[in-house]
């Protein structure tokens, strides 16, 4: 059985369609890459899974269990937790209470404590600036931060929205390292959109190439990065 | 500046920031402008009284000794404006703001009719806590027991309210979904427990303002909620609207103008103190058209 399961998924804003027919499947502990152009749809698709936009039709399911209808909250509480595009810290609150809004739903009161060690230790600078203001971190920080603040939720599927995007290339590294040291520690399955083929081959990983709303591809990573060239020719160089 | 003078000018401008706090609760975490705040109020009122359309108010729940009236207002008023959100706005709770706005219009003209049917259009004399209106001595100012009353009552809430929303649970989830309401959800931060705790706090705030507004007039009036209301809205605009801390200085502001106005004008001025008043609000828009304190969480998107 598969962790994640998306079948004949449609996601429309008015007459617009974002996703049609669309199906997926990720096993468990799966690092899955999804790429392809600005408009292909890949932040609608993330955001159909968390439940943060509403399918026109299909099913979302996580460990066999249907996702749709569970609002969005009800969803996170399952275990799928979502890093968004733009990270979306919130800005007025301390880096430590971002921290622990994750952890508000949360009863496992030494768990969680643990869990804040563990996002200290993979994330040092958030240790440091712990009580300062959220807002006033660097891009690459708040990335970090809001990477932490999903950890907190104690996810089991976790999907990123372009960490990459406006960060340093040295801050991309920084930041994919961890999250693939958090993704070993914790088993979690993650599904990531990546712009660029060639950073997703470096991490590695399962990549899907999405283009109208639909994927059109499906490989390892590594073999998209090769064929990197056809593809920016293809779309335009994206990338 | 008199002494007496800085004390009516904190005692309204106390009340003005808890009923500002009333409005800014809830437009922090679902972006409406409850204009049925005003309503809340005189609901709260209209509780102390037994219900009958007589002249003559007789005291029902008003006569409970102040330790369990003041609770039992307070839980009222909370318990009103709950219900209020679980029947009205939560249908609405995907509607537009503007939509949002004019359903709490609606509701809060059927809480007045509703309030007029039972008890009648015209003003009641109550007689509330009328031992507080005694004078006391401070230096050189003779300063009614109930004002001071008053002014460490704001004092506390304001403290209560800070450290609730610093050190507990619903107070970071709430400064959370004020900021980003969808993000918050999707760390599981659940929706209506938010709104509904903050409606509960706005609601209580109401019952705080109603009981301070009949001890300080003597007077049951099913219009009282829309003068203070109309303030309220206004410190919530000056202050920046979302911003908490923006809506008590607005209103502390607000209320010590009024009260310096009233002191300083020339007698003949006197009866247009609210258009001096609300001219210095004109022009503090003008120049800051976000309010004074806009709050941070309208930051852009990458």
């Amino acid at each position: 059985m598969s962790k994640l399961g998306v079948f004949d998924l449609a996601v429309r804003y008015g007459k617009l369609t974002a996703i049609s027919d669309l199906s997926l499947s990720v096993a468990e502990g799966e690092r899955v890459f999804i790429s392809g152009p600005n408009g292909a749809g890949k932040s609608s698709l993330l955001s159909a899974i968390a439940g943060a936009v509403r399918a026109a039709h299909g099913r979302i399911e996580m460990d066999g269990e249907i996702l749709s209808g569970l609002g969005v909250e009800g969803i996170a509480r399952r275990g799928l937790s979502m890093v968004p595009e733009g990270r979306r810290i919130f800005a007025g609150l301390t880096v430590q209470e971002n921290l622990m809004v994750g952890a508000g739903m949360r009863r496992d009161r030494s768990a969680i404590g643990d869990d804040l060690e563990t996002v200290f230790a993979a994330f040092p600078i958030l240790r440091e600036r712990a009580r300062s203001s959220a807002g006033a971190l660097s891009g690459g920080q708040q990335q970090m931060l809001a990477i932490g603040r999903a950890i907190m939720t104690n996810p089991k599927v976790m999907l990123v929205d372009e960490p990459s995007l406006g960060l340093a290339p040295k801050v991309v590294d920084e930041v994919y390292d961890r999250l693939c040291q958090l993704q070993e520690l914790r088993g979690l399955t993650l599904v990531i959109v990546e712009q660029s083929s060639a950073r997703a081959a470096r991490v590695g990983g399962r990549m899907l190439l999405m283009r109208a709303g639909r994927i059109v591809g499906d490989g390892d990573a590594a073999d998209f990065a090769a064929r990197d060239l056809l593809t920016e020719a293809y779309f335009g160089g994206a990338a | 500046m008199s002494l007496q003078l800085l004390f009516d000018a904190l005692a309204l401008g106390g009340i003005y920031a808890i009923a500002a706090l009333g409005i800014a609760l809830i437009f922090g975490v679902m972006r409406l402008v409850n204009f049925a705040h005003g309503q809340f109020i005189a609901c709260a009122v209209f509780a102390l009284i037994v219900p009958s359309t007589d002249a003559l108010a007789v005291l029902g729940l008003g006569r409970l000794p102040a330790p369990v009236l003041i609770p039992l207002i307070l839980a009222l008023g909370a318990g009103l404006a709950v219900a209020a959100e679980a029947l009205v706005f939560r249908l609405m709770r995907n509607a537009s703001p503007v939509a949002l706005m004019v359903g709490s219009f609606a509701l809060g003209v059927a809480l007045q009719n509703l309030l007029l049917v039972v008890y009648g259009g015209r003003p009641k004399a109550v007689s509330l806590w009328a031992e507080l209106s005694h004078p006391v001595q401070i230096a050189s100012a003779e300063v009614p027991l109930l004002q001071l009353i008053v002014i460490v009552t704001v004092a506390m809430i304001l403290a209560a309210l800070a450290i609730m929303l610093r050190h507990t649970r619903l107070g970071l989830e709430m400064r959370a979904a004020a900021e980003d309401f969808t993000m918050a959800r999707m760390l599981g931060v659940r929706a209506n427990r938010v709104i509904s705790g903050a409606f509960a706090l706005s609601g209580a705030m109401a019952a705080v303002v109603a009981l301070v507004l009949v001890a300080q007039t003597g007077v049951a009036d099913v219009r009282m909620g829309g003068q203070i209301m109309l303030v309220a809205f206004i410190a919530t605009v000056v202050g920046g609207m979302g911003s908490l801390s923006g809506a008590v200085a607005a209103g502390l502001a607000i209320g010590a103008a009024s009260a310096f106005l009233q002191a300083g004008l020339p007698a003949d001025a006197r009866p247009f103190r609210d258009a001096f008043l609300y001219g210095g609000v004109i022009l503090v828009l003008l120049i800051r058209p976000q309010g004074l304190f806009a709050p941070v969480g309208a930051k852009p998107r990458v």
